[in-house]
């Protein structure tokens, strides 16, 4: 049952990322403007030919997309126009760890302090304590990363000459970025979770399992958290992709030579492998993203089956 | 033995060591002898901020090399071109000693500096250049800067694919030091366009392709420097080349960091970074507000650049001069500069800016002087009274940042409140942009020009029929096309042009709104004569900037004051 669910659930995804590609493939070539528009003057029409022939632009759009696919089945994702001296692949390979590495610390700064703070928030429900955790939550929310970044600059950088003011390499260079990038999902996890625990506190079993006897510490982490994480894998699941994908904004402001950045660019200058690299690989992380919280479900939850239809 | 003896033997001892250290505190890595308030040479190093770049060379792409700001690049260096431009502009030999023009000019011979090498030892030859011309005209290199040199005979042609590119007129001479060079016409502009002549080796070329200077180990180099390490959107570290000869850089090393522009300042002010341009307008207000920081501040002209509002001129409405007239006595360019562009421009009344050979800004300021109630009278004589009936219009704007946007608001708010008419700003991406402006599709737009060499043959040229623009005009296309090919009369030449660019405004081709002066700032340990005021009193980081094509690299050093700042 399990594995033909997961067959199942893996060919859906194979129907969702071609389905992707051929959007993002119509839609950028539906965009006015080409990767090789001059900037300064016109070019003669034969010289713009020569250049679309050498990167097959003069072919249908079928007879490119067509080309695309094959070439890409057998790991040919082409040359980017902005970095000609590498693949599409071997850039990825380059940029994306640097994205991972931030990534991961985010993710882990933001689960572990914002599942921390939401628990001891919904356990000290209503004191000074709680107060106090929403009202930060509710500015790490609200402030943008980019906001926070050029505060901590200003701060460490450039009055109390701590930190620099971006590069990538050594240790303390992660400090500011991954607290500023750091500050917005650890908010939302604190936030999701201090509800979720409120709602699993207020539970009949909770009761039942107290005036069984048990101590309150096991009650809470046997039935309470186990409860509470069903909704939080549900809403911040789906965070993990976005944050393993990199902030634009955090890459700028602090020189981080990540593949954020390229989500960006590769749209202004029209480079279509790579426009269509990051697409793909954006469609296949989310498309992961749900299989694998589905399945988690069924981890912590043992009324949830896989596949199983609804009664 | 006496005193006295004594005292001798310490005085010369004392001396000797002063020799000693003065010889050793005064030669830099490469053997340059640095001045006396220069800080040691360890310290002789500078850092920038560049946009990511795929290449240092002119020839592999002209824009994705690292540039700083409108054109101001930190590359080339890897390279000896013919000529170098000096801080006044000038034009000084580098690569080629000498070069004179065939009697009916259209033939440039060259004379190479013999005594310069590759950093592998091989001699640099005009063999090198011939391959470097070769490499650019050839269309499967689609080089992004293929149009420029459309006057060296059979060049379009390569271009297009109808010749090979063994066919163009750049060839060696009678010996391996003599370059030939033939054009179409005669182009008494030609040595001033062969400042982007910074050849590519044609072994390396012909062994490793393009990007051999991508990486150090296959990187070869006929200029300043040498490159030492190339990490890909991180940075970039050039040492100074010992086998180079030509003059040598006192500053030994020059580090470039890769990163988005608008984080150039924030790097400055945290002294990461020993040059700065690129400024928002709250950068501006913070540098206003510092004394120490508006003393490191330097107003420049850039790469001599017009913003310009420029319409479509074959249609209604205007195709109507009357209604090009109104628009033009519509903006206060006055008010523009002391309200909105401040430090960051001067007023435009024509196309080329103070300083730029044949400018006429002062003359030509009548023409299109700011007059709303003529411009209402324009209007009406047009027949659109207090702009009644006329479309509503969609200003366009290339990418442009907070002070480009600033002032095509301002634009529209001009147009409404003295002509009635209402104006939708819209800020374009790049390649939109261009792509609608070369197929002439826009009927209303803002954007700017920057030079490409300095002759008005270059900023002229580009509003001649079936350019970018959708203006025509006949007798300015023979007096440009004429003037720009005559050699032996300056004075008529100059005089041609005066007409054309009077032409151009008066028949509002265009409405001239600012020049840019753009601002740069360095760190107040850079000294040298580069820095200085030039003849006419700009102290400016010259165009094209620390780049093999200038001389500014030539004269630049950090001084003692560096330990003030450095960490």
């Amino acid at each position: 049952m399990t594995s033909r669910y997961l067959v199942g659930r893996l060919a859906g995804l194979v129907v969702a990322v071609v389905t992707v590609s051929i959007l993002a493939f119509l839609l950028m070539h539906a965009v006015p403007g080409g990767p090789f528009d001059e900037t300064r003057s016109p070019l003669p029409p034969a010289a713009k030919a020569n250049i679309l022939r050498k990167y097959g632009l003069d072919q249908p759009l079928w007879v490119q997309y067509a080309r695309y696919v094959w070439h890409a089945l057998h790991g040919d994702f082409g040359i980017p126009y902005q970095s000609p001296t590498e693949t599409v692949l071997a850039l990825i390979a380059r940029v994306w760890p640097v994205t991972l590495v931030l990534g991961a610390i985010v993710v882990s700064l933001s689960f572990t302090l914002g599942l921390t703070l939401g628990i001891l928030g919904a356990l000290r429900h209503s004191t000074w304590l709680d107060t106090l955790l929403t009202s930060l939550a509710t500015l790490g929310m609200t402030v943008p990363n980019f906001v926070i970044a050029i505060w901590l600059i200003y701060i460490f950088s450039i009055r109390l000459r701590w930190l620099p003011t971006g590069g990538w390499g050594e240790a303390r260079l992660l400090i500011m970025p991954a607290i500023a990038y750091s500050l917005q999902p650890l908010a939302v996890v604190a936030r999701y979770t201090r509800v979720a625990v409120l709602e699993a506190l207020a539970g009949d079993y909770v009761r039942t399992a107290l005036a069984k006897g048990l101590h309150p510490a096991q009650v809470v982490v046997r039935h309470v958290l186990r409860n509470a994480l069903i909704p939080i894998v549900t809403l911040l699941g789906p965070m993990i992709p976005d944050l393993f994908t990199g902030s634009i904004f955090i890459e700028f402001t602090f020189r981080i030579p990540g593949l954020g950045k390229f989500f960006v660019t590769s749209i202004f200058q029209r480079d279509y492998p790579l426009i269509m690299a990051t697409v793909l690989l954006v469609a296949v992380l989310w498309s992961l993203t749900y299989l694998a919280s589905d399945v988690l479900y069924v981890l912590i939850d043992p009324r949830v089956r896989l596949g199983a239809r609804g009664r | 033995m006496s005193g006295s003896r004594y005292i001798a033997a310490a005085v010369v001892v004392l001396l000797g060591l002063w020799g000693v250290g003065a010889l050793s505190a005064t030669t830099n890595a490469v053997g340059k002898p640095l001045p006396a308030d220069a800080a040691p040479p360890a310290q002789q190093v500078i850092t920038g901020l560049t946009q990511p770049a795929t290449t240092l060379d002119f020839f592999v792409s002209v824009y994705k090399r690292p540039q700083n700001v409108d054109g101001n690049s930190w590359s080339d260096v890897l390279s000896t071109p013919l000529v170098r431009l000096d801080k006044d502009f000038n034009l000084v030999p580098a690569a080629a000693k000498s070069w004179e023009a065939s009697k009916d000019g259209l033939t440039w011979t060259f004379h190479l500096d013999r005594s310069l090498t590759w950093s592998d030892g091989t001699p640099l030859t005009a063999d090198d250049f011939v391959a470097t011309f070769r490499l650019g005209a050839d269309p499967k290199q689609a080089w992004d800067f293929a149009w420029f040199f459309s006057v060296i005979k059979g060049w379009d042609d390569a271009v297009k694919g109808t010749i090979p590119v063994g066919q163009i007129g750049v060839r060696r001479g009678a010996d391996p030091y003599t370059l030939v060079v033939t054009t179409t016409m005669p182009a008494p502009y030609l040595p001033g366009m062969m400042l982007y002549s910074p050849p590519l080796q044609a072994k390396a070329l012909a062994g490793v392709g393009p990007f051999y200077n991508t990486d150090p180990a296959t990187s070869v180099s006929s200029g300043p420097y040498l490159l030492q390490e190339w990490t890909k959107d991180q940075r970039m570290v050039l040492v100074a080349n010992p086998k180079y000869g030509g003059v040598k850089p006192s500053i030994q090393q020059v580090v470039l960091k890769f990163a988005d522009l608008k984080t150039e300042f924030q790097a400055y002010q945290a002294n990461e970074v020993d040059v700065a341009a690129n400024f928002s307008p709250a950068d501006l207000q913070v540098i206003e507000n510092d004394p120490a920081l508006r003393a490191q501040y330097h107003q420049g002209f850039g790469d001599f650049r017009t913003y310009y509002v420029g319409f479509d001129t074959l249609h209604q409405p205007f195709d109507n001069l009357k209604v090009r007239q109104a628009f033009s006595h519509a903006i206060d360019r006055a008010g523009l500069i002391k309200n909105v562009i401040k430090q960051q421009g001067i007023a435009a009344y024509g196309f080329l800016m103070p300083g730029f050979p044949g400018s006429q800004n002062a003359s030509l300021q009548s023409v299109q002087m700011y007059n709303p109630a003529l411009a209402k009278t324009l209007l009406t004589e047009a027949g659109y009274p207090d702009g009644k009936g006329f479309p509503k219009l969609e200003l366009w704007l290339r990418s442009e940042r907070a002070l480009g946007q600033a002032v095509g608001n301002a634009i529209g708010a001009m147009l409404k409140q003295n002509l009635g008419i209402e104006v939708e700003v819209s800020n374009r991406e790049t390649k939109l942009f261009m792509d609608e402006l070369n197929g002439h599709r826009l009927q209303l737009y803002m954007v700017s020009y920057g030079m490409d060499f300095l002759d008005p043959a270059n900023m002229l040229g580009i509003w001649l029929s079936g350019g970018r623009h959708a203006w025509v005009n006949l007798r300015f296309d023979t007096l440009v096309k004429t003037a720009s090919s005559m050699v032996g009369d300056p004075v008529r030449r100059m005089a041609m042009f005066h007409d054309a660019e009077t032409l151009l405004v008066t028949d509002v081709g265009f409405i001239p709104i600012y020049f840019v002066t753009p601002g740069f700032m360095w760190k107040p340990y850079l000294k040298g004569d580069a820095l200085r005021a030039d003849k006419i009193g700009v102290t400016a980081w010259h165009w094209p900037g620390w780049d093999g094509l200038s001389t500014l690299h030539q004269s630049v050093y950090v001084n003692q004051d560096v330990s003030k700042y450095r960490r």
